[in-house]
């Protein structure tokens, strides 16, 4: 066959299959899915989490087991979204002692009722560098809450709370604008940020009112010397709801996640689920085709590995090699391939007496020619079907290994979201946005795998059309 | 590979010679664990000429069907031979069994099975030149195909090659089944009841057509069937079978107008004819009785429990072997001359 006969069979074969809609639509998520999967990785929030989704230090900026930022639509009480602040006004001030006052100003809109969780600086530079952080509000007060000499280095960027190291400065700031309010305040008992993001007043520290306008947090650096050096820092503004899909217990970014696992999913689903489908099939073709000992052997195999507890199996395995994806997925297609080949031994038995193959024999066709050509494309529809069936299976078995604590520990998957989900009681503590995106994400997958598999068996199953 | 397209069928002047000989030909399948052995076919011996159509009759289960694949090679005999052009292709292997294929084809009882009905048109006529790598490509091998189906009357060509087969009707299928016959240029042809599940009204147009491609290309046909009436329009020469053998053979007309085997007279005695006076006279058989089971074949004469002229002799003497009554008449009756 050449090139030209391959593209005009294959566009009568699209012809054909555009013609069924609910496989135009199960190409469309798939293609989404595959798209997504290829460069999911760059449109993300967090681009690096694929090698970091176990690095606790990679998510610690982000709040812990928040809602997405979309519910502050339904709530009463707005939350502040997590937002990264960059690129700030800029300032240098170079005074006659050789010492540099560099200033970044960032424009802060607070439009919510409750104040940000924290607020955290990271700098990066050369040496010792004191910082002053103050904060202009909309009432035009303005607040220093930060001083200290932070010891800077160009790779690693320095790190500050706010909200952990401003309680003293805040309660300052609360006594030189009213000292009455601060009498009874306790640096170690106020909420910094409820009484910075707040109207002044008796009820501050009890009950606040949000002060919503346009802030201005300020860090200042000195650069005592020209060999200091301090670079542009950026701020982090951690809320209470948090990106599309919200944050798990472990402040990962769920959306993240979702999209960094379409990508192992495809690979495990289809992998795993062609791979053994198509060793299922053709095995089972050869036996019921060939019979005799051929027969025998595959029988007594299949049968033997039907027996073998999959599960037991994998664990024994994961123990002596390092738990890994490929091992996993080179386990599951030995064992995975059984799920056919039974009911394709049994339909190929049939196939194989139909006259239409005694009729190629006697064409001069070989056996190979009778089973590539005659016998599997008929049982191609339900290839397709068990494939499209085994692929959420195999999903979910890659979860269950997953929580077994034989996952790779290299990889993200769905699996392991929704594992870590149940296993940190997210269904218990409703944070529902842990649990739903991922168990969504399985089923449309394996939703758009079954309206292919349905189209296609309309196409090959010439039957089923009319003239 | 031998080619036999070198020497064409039709040209030349090989005409008459004998181009497929059985020699005392047996099949036997084994069931029950091998405890039951049936003789399907059992001692069958007859030579089929160039350009000649011989008819294989007999009732359902006497072997003709079993015959068809033994000459296809489709089965392995149990013993005997089959000669083709002389040489002996009993037991071929390889690629000998593969230039084998190309010189002896069939047509199969049933059209509506005997396509894969995955297949378009094209890809049924293109199989038999993919397998037996003729035409480089693809432009080559659709006119190849364009060509033979003009030659069976499926026109136009173009309505018919992108349809599947449960689009056309038996008779357009039953050409379709020849078309992939002729398109490998063979020089035998076995039809095995090629018409028996087409409508009436499209058996003789059938036919017809098969018998114009079969003189056109000199062809020879071993046509098997039960219908005597369309063997006698259809075949040059006539054979009978009972139990895996064949008890009377000649040509078409002696055996029809002047049958010597009771068998035979029996058969034609209950063909009905729907010719007006003669609609009611729906004769019966004069046999009795069933065919008796290929897995015990009675002792004697193979005939005998059901004839009735049987004597004594029939069943106490040796089967009977086929002997000439004159004229290229064979039969296998012992006592032909009292009945």
């Amino acid at each position: 066959m050449n090139l030209k006969d391959t593209t005009e069979s294959l566009r009568d074969s699209w012809r054909e299959f555009a013609k069924v809609k609910s496989g135009l639509f199960g190409l469309a998520i798939l293609g989404a899915f595959l798209l997504l999967g290829i460069f999911g990785v760059y449109l993300v929030p967090f681009p690096g989490a694929t090698e970091h989704w176990r690095d606790i230090n990679f998510w610690q900026d982000n709040p812990q087991a928040a809602p997405p930022a979309w519910t502050n639509l339904f709530a009463a009480r707005k939350g502040v979204s997590s937002t990264v602040l960059a690129n700030p006004k800029a300032g240098t001030e170079n005074q006659d002692n050789g010492v540099a006052v560099r200033t970044f100003s960032f424009d802060y809109d607070f439009g919510a009722d409750e104040p940000p969780r924290d607020i955290i600086v990271r700098l990066t530079g050369d040496g010792p560098v004191p910082v002053i952080i103050t904060v202009d509000r909309p009432d035009s007060l303005s607040a220093e809450i930060y001083r200290a000499q932070l010891d800077l280095s160009p790779l690693s960027p320095a790190r500050v709370s706010l909200v952990r190291n401003s309680a003293q400065a805040i309660v300052e700031f609360v006594r030189s604008q009213d000292p009455e309010l601060a009498t009874n305040m306790s640096a170690d008992l106020i909420k910094p940020f409820g009484i910075l993001f707040s109207k002044l007043g008796k009820e501050v520290a009890t009950a606040p009112t949000a002060l919503k306008g346009k802030y201005r947090i300020v860090v200042t650096a000195l650069q005592l010397s020209s060999d200091f050096k301090v670079n542009t820092p950026s701020l982090i503004v951690s809320g209470h709801v948090s990106g599309i899909l919200g944050t798990d217990s472990s402040k990962r970014d769920i959306f993240t996640g979702i999209v960094i696992g379409i990508r192992w999913a495809l690979i495990i689903g289809i992998l795993t689920s062609v791979v053994s489908v198509i060793a299922g099939v053709l095995l089972g073709i050869i036996a019921a085709y060939f019979g005799g000992a051929v027969d025998w052997m595959l029988t007594r195999l299949y049968e033997l590995i039907y027996l073998l507890p999959v599960l037991p199996f994998l664990i024994v395995v994961s123990a002596i090699f390092k738990p890994s994806i490929w091992t996993f997925i080179t386990l599951v297609c030995l064992f995975f391939w059984t799920g056919s080949y039974k009911t394709v031994y049994s339909m190929a038995l049939q196939i194989k007496e139909e006259t239409f193959v005694e009729a190629s024999k006697a064409l001069g066709s070989g056996s190979w020619r009778i089973v590539f050509r005659h016998i599997s494309p008929i049982l191609l529809p339900y290839s397709f079907a068990s494939m499209a069936l085994s692929i959420p299976a195999i999903i979910v078995y890659e979860a269950s290994v997953s929580l077994l604590g034989l996952g790779d520990a290299s990889i993200v998957s769905w699996g392991q979201i929704l594992e870590s989900a149940l296993s940190q009681g997210a269904v218990i503590n409703n944070l529902w946005w842990w649990v739903i995106p991922p168990g969504l994400m399985i089923a449309l997958m394996g939703m758009s795998f079954a309206f292919l598999g349905t189209a296609l068996d309309k196409i090959l199953h010439p039957k089923l059309k009319t003239r | 590979m031998s080619s036999p397209e070198t020497k064409g069928p039709g040209e030349g002047p090989g005409r008459g010679e004998v181009i497929l000989e059985l020699r005392a030909l047996h099949k036997n399948f084994l069931m029950h664990r091998g405890r039951t052995v049936i003789k399907a076919v059992d001692g069958l011996s007859f030579q089929l000429r160039r350009g000649e159509i011989l008819g294989l009759v007999g009732e359902s289960g006497c072997g003709k069907t079993t015959t068809g694949k033994l000459v296809m090679k489709l089965i392995e005999p149990t013993s005997g031979s089959i000669i083709v052009n002389g040489d002996d292709a009993t037991r071929l292997r390889g690629a000998q069994a593969i230039a084998y294929r190309r010189r002896v084809q069939m047509v199969f009882q049933d059209p509506y099975a005997s396509m894969n009905p995955h297949f378009k048109i094209r890809d049924v006529l293109e199989e038999p030149l993919l397998i037996h790598r003729i035409g480089a490509t693809k432009l080559e091998r659709t006119a190849m195909i364009s060509e033979v189906m003009r030659r069976v009357k499926m026109v136009p060509v173009e309505d018919y090659m992108d349809r599947h087969p449960h689009m056309l009707s038996g008779g357009q299928r039953q050409r379709i089944a020849t078309a992939r016959t002729l398109i490998l240029r063979p020089e035998i042809i076995v039809a095995d009841e090629p018409v028996s599940m087409i409508d009436l009204s499209t058996r003789a147009e059938i036919l017809h057509l098969m018998k114009a491609i079969q003189r056109d290309m000199s062809l020879s046909f071993i046509y098997i069937t039960h219908d005597i009436s369309t063997a006698r329009f259809f075949t040059d020469r006539i054979a009978v079978m009972y139990l895996g053998r064949i008890v009377e053979l000649g040509s078409q007309d002696e055996v029809i107008d002047h049958p010597i085997h009771p068998y035979t007279r029996a058969l034609i005695e209950a063909v009905c004819e729907p010719v007006s006076g003669r609609v009611g006279l729906m004769r019966e058989l004069p046999i009795k009785g069933e065919v008796p089971s290929a897995a015990s074949i009675p002792a004697g004469c193979r005939f005998h429990p059901r004839c009735p002229y049987a004597k004594s002799e029939c069943w106490e003497l040796p089967e009977p072997e086929l002997e000439d009554s004159g004229a290229g008449h064979l039969h296998a009756c012992r006592r032909w001359r009292e009945i």
